[in-house]
């Protein structure tokens, strides 16, 4: 979800003062002045006939901190789950759905009730059996407060209950129609967990949950790895998958490290066989060195931004916004920050969104004369003595509000624009402060720009991030999704619209519209797609990413070694 | 009754001492629980006061999406809809029971993430005390007091090395032992070889400030007059270096060891991260910015009471060291 706001996703967290970027530099320049890591000739030749068997290693940035993707919703979870966790459908590339535990499933004429038509032959490797009961067991599981789901709160809000018609048959009874519903259904976060093992506590099956997958959770030792083995018995792939059967691995010891550059080291030297999150530093060592290959693919949803907070000034009007947009240079920005590594995103969506328009790509480009004219027509047409544009002898000043964990990159991405915008007479403050003081400020709508992402398979974000639902705080805490403050009927009857029909013509031009719509409102300055970016060593192929929220799939990886 | 009235009105030295010695120790211990209260209290507070809902902090921060139901059922849960004076009393209350609460982001017991993690930065933390002190001893017993250059040379590396960040330390020697000679392993924490380099960085900036304390005093006390007299005995240089004068130069170095435990620790956050280790430091930090109440009070008890612990061990080791000391151990 997984992940508005705290920007802990891409680098994992690390202090600020220590680390920046010096030690990343520091390790580079020591390697070519040094000892020249890493290069040399490739000694094993890529074959593409799997072998069975082997220990893959793969190393990632950031620790879960449950097992199960039900409780909470992060996304370090939900790589591991993909592993040991079957959906009740799939999702090719293209965003279409396709069967997996479900063979087949229909939707009655007004959108409320998904009957699902089961496999009979799947068993979690606890060996209870798969049935409707275990679909019930996990919906209900989700939905349940105690298991402190975030997948509750977004993405099946609507559930009311599931009956169980016979073994094989379950039907899903929804509050209001809501087609995006099979997208998210095949989303790991939503993955099938063995209904013995969900009646355990909380605690104990975030430490050993159970899944009907290819590999299955024997261990995991905190702050060290999870190991997983091969289920053997498994026999219920994907149509997505490129083969049938068990898994080709015998093991994968899952590590966790977290510095970008030790974690890069460690594939150089093949002591790993696969990491995640490459830094973008690291892409082009990563692609000139031959026992490397590198797969970076896009992650669907709303693409990493700074909302504006448009119920107060000065972002309440549209020409300000506008001209806050176009003074700022991300691409300039991203060249520097990221040494180009990271495309423009210019649109609400991703460009791996099922129903992304490339219409919208360029709504935000650089026009500093443009924005220099929409501020004097909105009367902000002073400027004072420091440069800065004034109206009624007030400042154009803007807030951005960043949380600790904001990842170094993205401040110094920040501090460009600031550097841009300042051209065009803003004042853009950049106030660091701790994570729970930022929610807090959220909460309150104190705050110009609020930075954030939102990844998920489905347009439906969209509905997520300006819609009127989700602008009332839920409960106590305060904190809505819709960070812009935004609510238009008309947008609103788009994007639920949108939920009322299956047919995929219909959805498109609905969500064609709603892309314009928030478009042409200014809401986001949107800067570059959030990414899953893996390195993969010689010995080791067939690792794909898996389509839905891009997550590294090892059912069908193999190693030579 | 005789007997004792008996053994009160003749005083007995030995008694006597030992009497002293457990009041002190007594004392000392009563110290070191206050200490520990201090740590919780100051712990709760300065967590449960900052700005903002701590369910929200524990349902995943900003990147959470919770239904109302499921903040309702995880502010009942941990007890949070309580008044605070009342969230403290018994949050004290289990903890004088021994009980260190569930932690919320790790969803373990805290007694059983102090289990698993309390070892390795254990292991870290004396290893590198243990290379600090044999990096001292070489660098200061066979340099003090000789050739002027020798020693201002020596002076300058253990300025230079108490002034390393460990950071910057630890990311050299991954740099060039880990990634380049590749002779030891850039992360994990299985066996010694991954505890080589992450004790190193650790133990070059301390060694560097005991060295320069011991080099002093070392110093003087080569200009001692005791130490002519074990020269005119006939005993070689080496000798008189190790078997007299170090014994009395070593005592600074020593009470500085039990403060140098605190800063190994804090230095162990930052090279339990940069070298992907398993320990307390690591996961205090994450504890701290998840705002994992029981987990963070859990740890920083642990570390309080291995700190207060030291110091302890520190006084009785300098007791040791110093005969002369006992005199006035009471």
């Amino acid at each position: 979800m997984r992940a508005l706001a705290p920007y802990l996703r891409l680098y994992g967290s690390r202090p600020r003062s220590l680390f920046k970027h010096t030690p990343i530099v520091g390790i580079a320049a020591m390697c070519s002045l040094l000892i020249g890591c890493g290069q040399g000739e490739s000694t094993v030749a890529r074959s593409d006939q799997p072998v069975s068997g082997g220990t893959l290693v793969y190393a990632t940035d950031r620790e879960p901190t449950c097992l199960d993707p039900h409780v909470g919703g992060d996304m370090p979870q939900v790589f591991v789950a993909q592993q040991y966790l079957d959906s009740l459908v799939s999702m090719d590339e293209e965003g279409r759905i396709g069967p997996w535990l479900a063979e087949r499933w229909e939707v009655s004429a007004d959108g409320l009730a998904y009957t699902f038509h089961l496999r009979k032959d799947v068993r979690f490797t606890d060996g209870t059996p798969f049935n409707a009961a275990a679909v019930k067991a996990n919906l209900d599981h989700m939905a349940n407060p105690k298991t402190q789901s975030s997948t509750a709160g977004g993405y099946i809000r609507q559930y009311r209950s599931t009956d169980v018609l016979n073994d094989t048959t379950a039907v899903v009874h929804l509050a209001t129609p809501y087609a995006a519903f099979l997208e998210v259904l095949a989303q790991g976060f939503l993955g099938i967990q063995s209904p013995t093992a969900l009646t355990r506590s909380r605690d104990v099956n975030c430490e050993s949950p159970v899944g009907s997958g290819p590999f299955k959770v024997v261990r995991w030792d905190r702050q060290s790895q999870v190991e997983l083995v091969r289920n053997p018995d498994y026999n219920w792939a994907p149509p997505t998958a490129k083969h049938q059967g068990p898994a080709w691995l015998d093991r994968i010891v899952w590590k966790f490290i977290q510095e970008p550059s030790v974690r890069f080291a460690s594939l150089q030297a093949g002591e790993v066989d696969v990491i995640e999150a490459l830094p973008p530093e690291s892409h082009e060592a990563a692609r000139r060195n031959p026992d490397l290959a590198l797969i970076i693919a896009q992650r669907p949803g709303n693409p990493t931004n700074g909302t504006l907070n448009i119920t107060r000034a000065p972002f309440n009007d549209l020409k300000v916004r506008e001209a806050f947009v176009r003074s700022a240079d991300v691409e300039g920005a991203l060249k520097s920050v990221y040494f180009n590594e990271f495309p423009r995103a210019g649109g609400p969506l991703s460009s791996a969104t099922r129903f992304y328009s490339p219409d919208f790509q360029s709504a935000q480009d650089y026009q500093p004369a443009r924005a220099a004219r929409l501020l004097d027509e909105a009367g902000w047409a002073t400027r004072d003595a420091e440069g800065y544009r004034t109206r009624d002898g007030k400042r154009l000043q803007v807030h951005v509000i960043m949380g600790n964990r904001t990842p170094p990159s993205e401040y110094t991405l920040w501090e460009q624009v600031q550097a841009t915008t300042r051209q065009a007479g803003f004042e853009l403050i950049v106030e660091q402060m701790s994570d729970v003081q930022s929610t807090k400020r959220q909460a309150d709508w104190d705050y110009d720009i609020r930075l954030g992402y939102w990844n998920t398979n489905t347009a439906d974000v969209l509905r997520i991030i300006f819609g009127a639902d989700f602008i009332s705080p839920a409960g106590v805490g305060g904190y809505h999704q819709n960070t812009a403050g935004y609510t238009d009927p008309q947008f609103e009857g788009l994007v639920q619209g949108a939920l009322t029909t299956q047919d995929a013509e219909q959805r498109r031009a609905l969500y064609y519209q709603a892309q314009q719509l928030a478009s042409s409102q200014y809401l986001q300055l949107t800067t570059y797609p959030q990414s899953s970016r893996l390195g993969i060593y010689k010995t080791t192929q067939g690792v794909r990413l898996e389509p839905s929220l891009a997550v590294t799939y090892l059912y069908d990886a193999w190693v030579n070694k | 009754m005789t007997s004792e009235s008996l053994v009160n009105e003749l005083p007995n030295p030995r008694r006597e001492r030992l009497a002293r010695l457990g009041r002190r120790a007594l004392w000392r211990l009563l110290g070191g629980v206050l200490v520990l209260w201090a740590v919780a209290t100051l712990t709760f507070f300065a967590l449960r006061l900052m700005p903002g809902d701590p369910v929200l902090a524990i349902l995943g921060g900003p990147s959470g999406n919770p239904t109302a139901e499921t903040i309702a059922e995880a502010t009942r849960e941990y007890g949070l809809d309580k008044p605070l004076a009342v969230q403290y009393a018994l949050y004290l209350g289990r903890l004088v029971q021994g009980d260190l609460g569930v932690s919320y982001s790790q969803h373990l017991p805290v007694t059983r993430v102090l289990a698993e993690q309390s070892w390795p930065t254990l292991e870290l933390t004396l290893t590198s005390l243990v290379l600090a002190w044999i990096l001292v001893l070489a660098l200061t017993v066979l340099t003090a007091g000789r050739r002027r250059w020798v020693s201002s040379l020596a002076s300058l590396a253990e300025t230079l090395s108490a002034a390393l960040p460990h950071f910057w330390l630890g990311i050299l020697l991954l740099a060039v032992f880990a990634f380049g000679l590749r002779l030891f392993p850039p992360a994990g924490s299985d066996g010694w070889r991954t505890l080589v380099l992450p004790s190193v960085a650790l133990a070059i900036p301390l060694a560097g400030f005991i060295a320069q304390v011991t080099r002093e005093s070392l110093e003087l006390t080569l200009d001692q007059p005791f130490v002519l007299t074990a020269r005119t005995r006939g005993l070689s240089d080496t000798a008189v270096r190790f078997k007299h004068a170090l014994r009395h130069a070593v005592l600074p170095g020593i009470s500085l060891s039990g403060w140098a435990i605190g800063a190994l620790i804090s230095g162990a956050v930052v090279i339990e991260v940069i070298f992907s280790r398993k320990g307390l430091g690591r996961q205090l930090y994450q504890a701290v910015q998840a705002q994992d109440l029981p987990l963070t009070i859990g740890i920083s008890l642990v570390v309080a009471a291995g700190y207060v612990l030291a110091n302890i061990l520190v006084d009785l080791l300098y007791l040791w060291v110093d005969p002369r000391q006992q005199e006035h151990a009471a």
